[in-house]
């Protein structure tokens, strides 16, 4: 079951020469609606003489559109941010080439209904209500001057400032929830009893929309009146279910030998397996192609969690398009009799392998890689996708001397449902020190994952040590890597130090900033991180304490029974 | 431990299962500490001597998984009172008519068994009145009955010299009645109850290798220490010509100190890494245990080495139990049962290989030694471990158990 609305609206001119409100909503179905959801918005324009009905029309059309022109990884209300502040330097832009038409802003209000939640964006002094039960509340606040006499003038508005900052706000749906979007127009003249008596009137939401601008009319706005009106009919069980159609009823094949075909694909060789995952090399016997098939092993494909965390990591991977990814390749849906899915195959071999044998990694091989590996990550981190599992095993060197980030078995996106951004999934020794108490993944875990694998590449140690899975450490300092490797520069030191520094504050913000030190090298150096003093780190650790001062009694009591012995 | 696991669950069951758990591991080793004098009366030699103490931990072993069948059938707390009920009139019988012969003593021992089985019936009697969260706490807190071995070794060589050793059968059976009758009026069954596992399951965890693996790293923590508990009396006993009640002693200070490590061993597991500290540990016990091999001249310094072994076992027993629910957490309830039955098994082999060994070579040395080296053996196990733990930990590998 979808997520299914019922919705109307209406938009009067009333007393006023020009309309200068402008409603839109879009309501896609299936897999759009899925990954998108409905969105409805409402503008209404400010201007002297007609500029803000071009404003008002040209930002609800823009939303309209681009939203659902975003990438799929992002998150609602990032994804409306992203749409909204171009929208309003274009119209900053065009009052200036248009002089003659005055000043022109306009309010925005947009709701966004997905999955089993609403989004909210809002500048101005439209309004949103929501309708639970008997209650009626306003989710927006207004942005007009606090002063009885300026109580119609914005302080913030699309087309006021170049820099715009809307009100963003989510929560959870309900089945009969009633979302209202008003202009001024109508909830300024609407007393708040009136607008909840027709609420409670019982009647549609087309209906409702008109009954609320005329009755604004009839209550002697003057101002343009418009409303729209959303009912929520019916909400989907699992958003998620719906965004993959597409392979949720097949099982993984069962284990494959080389030269066994699969929907002619030839087997070569089993290229990883684990408890979970098998990993073939095929070649499409079709066009000969090399391919890698990733499936699920057939014991774990049973389980509809697996098989939904298959589909989750495809759907991610088609989407992470650059040079430092593997390409998903798609097959027709009638050639397909199992799950499984594909990618490019390059040749070539992981950092794994370079660090598990003893072959010596140089300084400046190491700065290639890592410029290239934050690099990759950046275009992840664009996408609002985290891959949570950066370590040398996944990092690939092409003999085509591309370097490719591979696997995206727990990577989550902006997109992905709660039960894939648990924390603490990855390889303990490259998870985040605060993700053991708890943290969730974020862009800096990412990094420091990205900063431990310089570290392990260079010196084949661990920061921190080896963690084991299941293991709660304790995190100090980090070990400098020149203890292990003397000839690491120390300004490459300093980086791979602030990457995979403790406290996620010290760590790089962004994919860029640490690309930014990598590209620069010497010639900006990072200052040296500053070692935790001592004082702080026997504060930390308060059992520890207790440790270390029965130590000093135990040694002081051994010396009195040394010294009583003597006598 | 904080407020909310108080709240959670059900106090008197979990009492109720812990006292049931730690007499029962009372009587299950309680042929060790009596066994000096049980062979000075039937001249039993030395290979029967190790058997006498080996039969009820193997027992115990093979009966968890009957009475496991029994908990998913009778419900736990009808077949804790089962298992109660035959130790009972075992020992009433043994009293009554008394042990005349080395087969004797085996079938007693059999019966002891029961006795030893009840891990399969105390902790799922106590862990299902927990939410998962406070699963680990409750099994810890029912798991100590572990101590019971404790107080065998304490009081029956004693009790054997004051009122006979046939006597202590019908002594410890007063406890033992006392219990049974809090155990009936204060346990109460869960009101959530799986589903009766099909053996089936038991065969696919037996699909992976880390499920081998534990099941041996436990037969040699668990095995040792509940070995040790068993054939320590007879060892400073015949080794160093100690007196029962004496012997007894200090078996139980060996015992007390691996029992007592238990908890720690899963708190370091938590803290350095499981793995971590079972490397340690059995390099630990393995050195100890292999030194002791030596027979040292003095008896102090066989225990102080004994005591060292111990505590390594005790902590490896600990560090095991944290790794295996985390490890095997769709299968946990299989894994308990298995990796508890191989620890069983283990203490069957080192008790019994213990007797041989003096049977055939005149000393205890090559048992002893036999078993420092698969202490060593459990090391290059952990490698392997290790090096296939190098991988991905998905979020569905370790999320919380689906209930």
């Amino acid at each position: 079951m979808p997520l299914t609305i019922t919705f109307g609206h209406c938009s009067l001119q009333g007393k006023r020469e020009q309309n200068e409100d402008f409603v839109g909503i879009v309501s896609p179905t299936g897999e759009e609606l899925a990954r998108k959801g409905h969105l409805a918005v409402i503008a209404d324009g400010v201007s002297g003489n007609g500029g803000g009905r071009l404003a008002a029309e040209y930002c609800v059309r823009g939303l309209v559109t681009d939203y659902y022109a975003t990438p799929d990884t992002w998150e609602p209300l990032t994804a409306l941010d992203k749409v909204i502040q171009p929208l309003n330097r274009w119209v900053i832009s065009q009052a200036q080439h248009r002089r003659e038409q005055g000043p022109m802003a306009t309010t925005l209000s947009a709701l966004l209904l997905k999955g089993r939640s609403y989004f909210f964006a809002h500048v101005g002094d439209t309004r949103i209500y929501l309708q639970r039960g008997k209650k009626l509340t306003c989710l927006t606040t207004d942005h007009v001057w606090d002063r009885p006499d300026m109580s119609h003038v914005l302080t913030r508005g699309i087309g006021l400032d170049s820099r715009i900052t809307p009100d963003y706000g989510d929560g959870g749906l309900e089945v009969g929830d009633v979302f209202l979007l008003l202009c001024d127009g109508v909830w300024s003249t609407l007393a708040q009893g009136q607008l909840k008596s027709l609420m409670e009137s019982g009647l549609a939401p087309e209906a409702l929309a008109t009954a609320l601008c005329n009755e604004a009319l009839a209550k002697g706005s003057h101002d343009n009146v418009s409303a729209i009106v959303l009912r929520v009919e019916a909400l989907p069980d699992d958003a998620w279910a719906d965004v993959i159609t597409r392979g949720a009823d097949l099982l993984p094949p069962p284990l494959l030998k080389p030269g066994q075909e699969l929907d002619d694909f030839r087997v070569e060789s089993v290229l990883h397996r684990s408890l979970v995952t098998v990993l073939y090399r095929v070649t499409d016997t079709r066009n000969g192609q090399s391919l890698v098939l990733k499936t699920l092993t057939p014991e774990r494909g049973s389980d509809p969690i697996e098989r939904n965390h298959l589909l989750h990591e495809s759907w991610l991977a088609k989407r992470a398009v650059a040079r430092f990814f593997a390409t998903v390749v798609e097959i027709p849906p009638e050639r397909r009799s199992a799950l499984y899915y594909l990618q490019t195959w390059h040749a070539g071999a992981t950092l794994g392998e370079w660090t598990k044998t003893d072959r010596h990694v140089s300084i400046p091989e190491v700065l290639r890689i890592g410029i290239a590996l934050t690099r990759a990550v950046g275009a992840l981190h664009r996408r609002s996708i985290l891959h949570r599992d950066i370590k040398p095993d996944n990092v690939h060197i092409g003999q085509d001397n591309e370097i490719r980030l591979l696997d995206f078995g727990v990577a989550v996106s902006g997109m992905s449902p709660t039960a894939n951004v648990r924390p603490h999934a990855g390889t303990p020794s490259y998870i985040a020190p605060e993700q053991f108490t708890g943290a969730l993944p974020s862009a800096r875990t990412d990094l420091y994952a990205v900063g431990v694998t310089l570290y392990h590449t260079l010196t084949r140690k661990y920061p921190y040590g080896e963690i084991e899975p299941f293991q709660h450490p304790r995190f100090s300092d980090p070990i400098s890597p020149t203890r292990w490797r003397p000839d690491i520069p120390i300004w490459l030191e300093n980086a791979m130090l602030k990457a995979v520094a403790k406290d996620p504050a010290l760590r790089f913000e962004t994919a860029e900033e640490m690309l930014l030190a990598l590209e620069r090298g010497a010639s900006r150096p990072l200052p040296a991180p500053a070692a935790t003093p001592l004082v702080d780190r026997f504060a930390a650790a308060a059992p520890r304490r207790w440790l270390i001062g029965s130590i000093i009694l135990n040694v002081v009591l051994l010396y009195l029974v040394l010294v009583l012995l003597a006598k | 431990m904080n407020k909310s696991f108080w709240s959670a669950g059900h106090r008197p069951t979990l009492f109720a299962a812990f006292l049931y758990f730690d007499l029962s591991f009372m009587v299950w080793v309680m042929l060790g500490p009596l066994g000096v004098q049980i062979a000075t009366d039937l001249g039993l030699n030395a290979a029967q001597k190790g058997l006498m103490v080996a039969t009820p931990v193997l027992a115990g072993a093979l009966l968890r998984l009957f009475m496991g069948v029994l908990v998913d059938h009778l419900k736990p707390k009808l077949a804790g009172a089962f298992g109660q009920i035959v130790v009972i009139v075992a020992l009433l019988l043994a009293w009554y008519s008394g042990i005349h012969s080395y087969t004797e003593v085996l079938l007693l021992g059999v019966a002891l068994g029961v006795a030893g089985a009840s891990f399969a019936v105390a902790l799922p009697l106590a862990s299902r009145w927990y939410p998962p969260e406070h699963q680990g706490t409750a099994l810890g807190i029912a798991g100590a009955g572990n101590s019971g071995t404790v107080l065998a070794a304490l009081f029956a060589p004693s009790l054997a010299v004051m009122f006979g050793w046939n006597n202590v059968f019908g002594l410890a059976a007063i406890p033992l009645t006392l219990t049974l009758i809090i155990y009936w009026l204060l346990a109460k069954d869960s009101p959530s109850c799986p589903p009766p596992m099909p053996l089936a399951r038991y065969l696919t965890v037996l699909r992976d290798k880390d499920a081998w693996w534990f099941m041996f790293f436990y037969s040699v923590t668990f095995g040792g220490f509940v070995g040790l508990a068993a054939s320590l009396t007879i060892y400073f006993n015949t080794q160093y010509g100690i007196a029962p009640v004496l012997a007894g002693y200090l078996t139980a200070a060996c015992v007390f100190a691996g029992s007592l490590v238990r908890p720690l061993g899963g708190a370091l597991a938590d803290r350095i890494g499981g793995i971590r500290s079972l490397t340690v540990m059995y390099i630990i016990a393995g050195t100890a245990i292999a030194l002791v091999s030596t027979a040292p001249a003095s008896v102090w310094a066989a225990l102080a080495l004994f005591i060292v072994g111990m505590l390594a076992l005790g902590t490896g027993n600990g560090a095991v139990f944290q790794l295996v629910p985390q490890r095997f957490q769709r299968e946990i309830g299989v894994m308990t049962g298995l990796v508890g039955m191989a620890g069983g098994i283990g203490g069957f082999y080192l008790a019994s290989s213990l007797g041989y060994s003096r049977q055939l070579t005149g000393s205890y040395q090559a048992g002893l030694l036999m078993f420092a080296l698969l202490a060593f053996v459990a090391l290059v196990g952990l490698t392997s471990v290790k090096q296939r733990w190098r991988t991905t930990w998905g979020a569905a590998h370790l999320s919380a158990a689906r209930v």
